[in-house]
């Protein structure tokens, strides 16, 4: 009875102990963040003094939001050049990709082995170190200051990930469900959106989610490769409001531009979780 | 090289057209990817060498120097002065990171109520872009009206509000807790994967021959993660070496230029300076750099499981 | 796929749409944030009277240099560029800007343009770059706190004792009132508030054409101890060590610092923005007395190969008529002509005329290399700063700095 009860005891003391670092560890990821939130409700002035407490004592208001939303041509243009980004290099990413996943997982053909292992082996090399080059071709091209042209850059530089996730994809469909399928006379392409599609949904939503992630806060290419201010994507523009507008810097548009910047990739991964951490295992099995 | 390639003679002959259709179709489906490829990286990674071997300023003319970029490079005190720091952060970053994952992994690997919520958390600052989180950690470290020197004084901790830009050790330790903060949880999943990759029977037959939770630790749970460590760290060391965000955003390169990284370095000789060639050459370098500990780690992935 | 292309197509189409190709009837510029209290305003005005039009962008200070830089060989720089004026030379030299020699010349007034803007814009004796808005680097100081510490509000420090005593009894006030201010980790800014210190006191910086740095003098040593007993005594925010510039003015307009160098900027910007702070505007001393200055300020260049002089013409008569030197004078920038310089400011605070004369007293130092030596943040000028305001070992860092300013210079020229 005794040692039930001491054994009972001390599973409660453990698991107490579990929850106590469980949360205290969780608080601290997440502090930043809550932090940086409740700022961003605050007055100008009151942003403009350290967050003791945090949240706003003079009251909550948009005042920070509305000061950011008049930098340079107005924070919308800004959200809408990295919204128009990052869709654009999702919807890219994911064509090009699944027609790839496709090509080396279901076809043979002269050079196949070594164009897959040239499309994967990119990702030893850091972009950062053929930005220049990238910078003169995209001149070339008559794509430099555009968006289509930094869509292009960040779809090529997903696409090692984005190939070798599509092709474990398709290798993992079954042989039989397509060979059913030819006998009912399908086209290729038909077969690919109409039988493959569907059972490779997981791995696109995979791609998709981190396609948009990195493009949609990738910062170096962007702060060279735009150079018109009505081009500039959120990362770029928030870090000029941090340098400052009349040698000033408001601290409540920082902190609420912060915040414009992170809701998108909280609110994606808080519902694709799945796909998201799929990736990363995925990545991490083979 | 690649491109255009007539089919190699050993390719199967003879099986007729549905067969050559067939792998044309194949060809077709890669075609964008390779094309891409091909304009955005192997054509800009040849230009970089090319134009390593020239004076290249942005506006005016380019001027063929042959290796003399290079030559100027080895006695460039502030490259290699950058090279070093870049090589510290990462060494010193890539262990901090892994000793709180690691952790945080064996913590979070059971299943227990609550345990998802608590990856999650963990997990939240991983998402969030490497240029937000500097921006909101250059606000946290903020003398004036951050977070962490003025709750230190008021704690009763410092004496006076300390900033913690001023001098290179504060700035550089806020530096990796801030990017521990944001990877810590990264790692942790990729660790997490390797965990339960370990077979629950192993785990137990161990138990059952009373073999402790310490012993359990140091000889099946280590040795079986050796590959996903090495992975971890990879993973780690790769992403340290190209640092800029953080320390272009919060630290500015600073205190007097303590703070600058290779990739600092080569940005600013590139498009602050205008050195095209010169950052070029860099480039190379740091390439080279990398290509050699991909190549290493990878020989360590490699090497079979528990040997 | 076709739907995705016709997305693509659009997209870059939406994106396309501001460009230089309607000749002369719709021009593009761009300017600096520094300049955002003016220059919309000038250039809505401009195209309120006139038919041809401007089309105005405003980029961050720091990455101008860079973006016109990356867009002119991108192809894609704009029209006009209103350009701080130590940047002509070097974009003079790679032969990105139109000679506008014949056009300012024509101009009745040539002779009473501002000189340092004309000297930094002319390169191999060809006219690049024009006065556009100007700026003189000047001591402010806050009266208010003057009256509480026991000082005379109405008399700005002339010499460097006075500096640091003023600095002092300010800072006795207590609380979080600080007696001093200025950007301490910024290149650009204290070339623009401390070099003035120096030359007042009879030192140099660069020195044969700007072919020579000379960092390591006495009037050097001298500055960075005024400025480190400054700082080693209390005088100055916590701050102000690792400010890269973005808080230059956001220090003194708080109402709680003594006195800050700043520019003439600060002026109209704290008149219209913070009525608050009562001010009082003196010139940049030297040890003993004396006063310099730096003019800054920026050029108003022009994209070379665009074919829009007259378009040119007609706007920088605007600029340069007595409604468009009154308007900028109003709303932050000095007059550029120095012969209605008094008519134009004559409406404004008389605090402006303490700035008009250090625009006339005022140098600016040219060199081709002169983002890489002083602007840049990760050159030499700001490193040195730094260390000699905050660090251990004031010559050994004069010297490194002065060699390693050289060697730019010098690899410069090859």
């Amino acid at each position: 009875m005794s040692r039930k009860a001491a054994a009972t005891r001390r599973r409660a003391w453990a698991a107490t102990r579990y929850h106590v670092i469980g949360l205290v560890t969780s608080l601290l990821f997440i502090a930043p963040i809550a932090w940086s939130m409740l700022v961003s409700f605050k007055s100008t002035t009151e942003a403009a003094r350290p967050p003791l407490p945090p949240w706003p004592v003079e009251g909550f208001t948009t005042q920070s939001y509305e000061n950011l939303a008049q930098y340079g041509v107005g924070i919308w243009t800004y959200a809408g050049n990295s919204l128009s980004v990052a869709a654009a290099t999702v919807v890219v990413t994911v064509f090009i990709s699944l027609l790839a996943g496709y090509g080396f997982s279901r076809f043979q053909f002269p050079l196949k082995n070594a164009l897959f292992v040239l499309i994967i082996s990119t990702v030893m090399i850091p972009f950062q170190s053929i930005l220049t080059p990238l910078f003169l071709i995209l001149t070339r091209l008559g794509l430099q200051n555009t968006l289509p042209g930094i869509v292009l850059i960040y779809v090529t530089l997903h696409l090692p990930f984005s190939i070798f996730m599509m092709r474990n994809a398709f290798d993992a469909v079954p042989k039989e469900i397509e060979d059913a399928a030819r006998v009912d006379g399908a086209s290729v392409f038909l077969m690919l959106r109409r039988v493959m599609l569907p059972l490779v949904l997981p791995g696109v939503a995979t791609v998709a989610i981190f396609a948009f992630l990195a493009s949609w806060n990738e910062f170096l290419a962007a702060l060279i490769l735009l150079t018109d201010q009505r081009k500039y994507t959120l990362p770029v523009m928030m870090a000029a409001v941090r340098s400052g507008q009349f040698g000033t810097i408001d601290w409540g548009a920082v902190q609420s531009g912060v915040m414009l910047m992170m809701a998108p990739c909280l609110g994606l991964f808080l519902l694709l979780q799945r796909y998201y951490i799929r990736g990363l295992t995925a990545g991490a099995v083979k | 090289m690649i491109q255009g390639t007539p089919p190699q003679p050993h390719t199967p002959r003879r099986r007729g057209s549905r067969l050559r259709r067939k792998q044309l179709v194949g060809l077709l489906f890669v075609a964008p990817a390779v094309l891409l490829v091909l304009v955005f990286f192997l054509a800009p990674l040849c230009m970089a060498f090319w134009m390593s071997l020239h004076n290249w300023p942005l506006l005016g003319r380019p001027r063929f120097i042959g290796l003399a970029n290079y030559e100027a490079l080895m006695v460039d005190q502030r490259f290699w002065g950058a090279m070093r720091f870049t090589a510290y952060y990462t060494v010193i970053v890539t262990i901090a990171i892994f000793a709180v994952a690691f952790p945080l992994a064996l913590f979070v690997e059971r299943a227990r109520p609550l345990t998802k919520l608590y990856r999650t958390a963990i997990f939240l600052p991983v998402v969030v872009g490497f240029g937000s989180a500097s921006l909101l950690w250059s606000w946290l470290m903020n003398v004036d009206v951050g977070l962490f020197s003025p709750l230190a004084y008021r704690l009763g901790l410092t004496e006076k509000p300390v900033n913690l830009l001023a001098t290179f050790d504060t700035t550089f330790w806020s530096i990796v807790v801030m990017v521990v903060w944001k990877t810590a949880g990264f790692n942790m999943i990729i660790l997490l994967t390797g965990l339960q990759g370990i077979s629950s029977e192993v785990q137990e037959a161990a138990r059952m021959d009373g073999a402790s939770g310490r012993q359990r630790f140091f000889r099946i749970t280590l040795p079986l993660m050796r590959r996903t460590i090495a992975l971890a760290l990879i993973l780690s060391v790769a992403g340290s070496v190209l640092a800029f965000d953080q320390f272009y955003i919060i630290a500015d390169g600073g205190p007097q230029n303590s703070t600058v990284t290779a990739v600092y370095w080569i940005f600013s000789q590139s498009f602050v300076s205008f050195r095209l060639g010169y950052g070029a050459a860099m480039s190379m370098v740091l390439l080279a750099i990398l290509v050699t500990i991909s190549v290493v780690q990878l020989r360590l992935l490699r090497t079979p499981e528990g040997a | 796929m076709k739907g995705l292309k016709a997305a693509v197509l659009a997209l870059a189409a939406t994106c396309a749409s501001v460009g230089g190709a309607m000749a002369q009837q719709k021009l593009t510029m761009w300017s600096r944030s520094s300049s955002e209290a003016f220059m919309p305003a000038l250039v809505k005005a401009f195209n309120a009277s006139h038919k041809t039009q401007i089309d105005l962008q405003i980029v961050p200070n720091t990455e101008m240099v860079q973006k016109y830089a990356i867009s002119a060989a991108g192809g894609s720089a704009p029209d006009l560029l209103s350009l701080d004026l130590v940047y002509t030379p070097a974009f003079a030299a790679s032969g990105q800007l139109e000679d506008l020699t014949d056009l300012v010349k024509g101009f009745p007034f040539y002779e009473s343009l501002s000189k340092a803007h004309l000297g930094a814009g002319t390169y191999d004796g060809r006219i690049y770059g024009t006065p556009m808005s100007a700026d003189a680097s000047v001591m402010l100081w806050n009266k208010r706190l003057f009256k509480q510490a026991g000082l005379d509000p109405e008399k700005g420090p002339t010499n460097w004792a006075e500096i640091e005593e003023y600095a002092g009894k300010v800072n006795a006030i207590g609380g979080d009132i600080r007696g001093f201010y200025f950007s301490g980790a910024c290149g650009g800014c204290n070339a623009f508030t401390f070099m003035p210190l120096v030359w007042a006191s009879g030192g140099e910086i660069l020195v044969d054409g700007g072919k020579r740095a000379t960092l390591n003098t006495p009037q050097m040593r001298d500055a960075a101890a005024l400025y480190r007993g400054l700082v080693a005594k209390g005088y100055v925010p916590e701050s102000a060590r690792t400010d890269p510039g973005a808080n230059f003015f956001g220090g003194f307009a708080t109402d709680r610092i003594g006195m800050s160098p700043i520019g003439a900027f600060a002026i109209g910007n704290l008149v219209k923005n913070y009525p608050k702070v009562e001010f009082g505007v003196a010139f940049l001393p030297g040890k003993t007395g004396g006063k310099a200055s730096f003019a800054g300020g920026d050029n108003f260049v022009v994209t070379a190969g665009r074919k829009n002089l007259p378009a040119v013409r007609e706007f920088l008569t605007f600029v340069y008529s007595l409604e468009g030197q009154t308007m900028l004078a109003k709303l932050g920038s000095l007059p550029t002509r120095s012969d209605i310089a008094a008519e134009a400011v004559k409406s404004l605070d008389e605090r402006y005329l303490v700035a008009t004369e250090a625009m006339k007293i005022g140098r600016t130092p040219s060199s081709p290399v002169y983002n890489d030596i002083i602007n840049s943040s990760t050159g030499p000028w700001k490193q040195m700063l730094n260390e000699i305001f905050f660090g251990n070992d004031v010559e050994g860092s004069l010297i490194k700095a002065e060699k390693t300013m050289q060697s730019i210079i010098d690899t410069s020229g090859k």
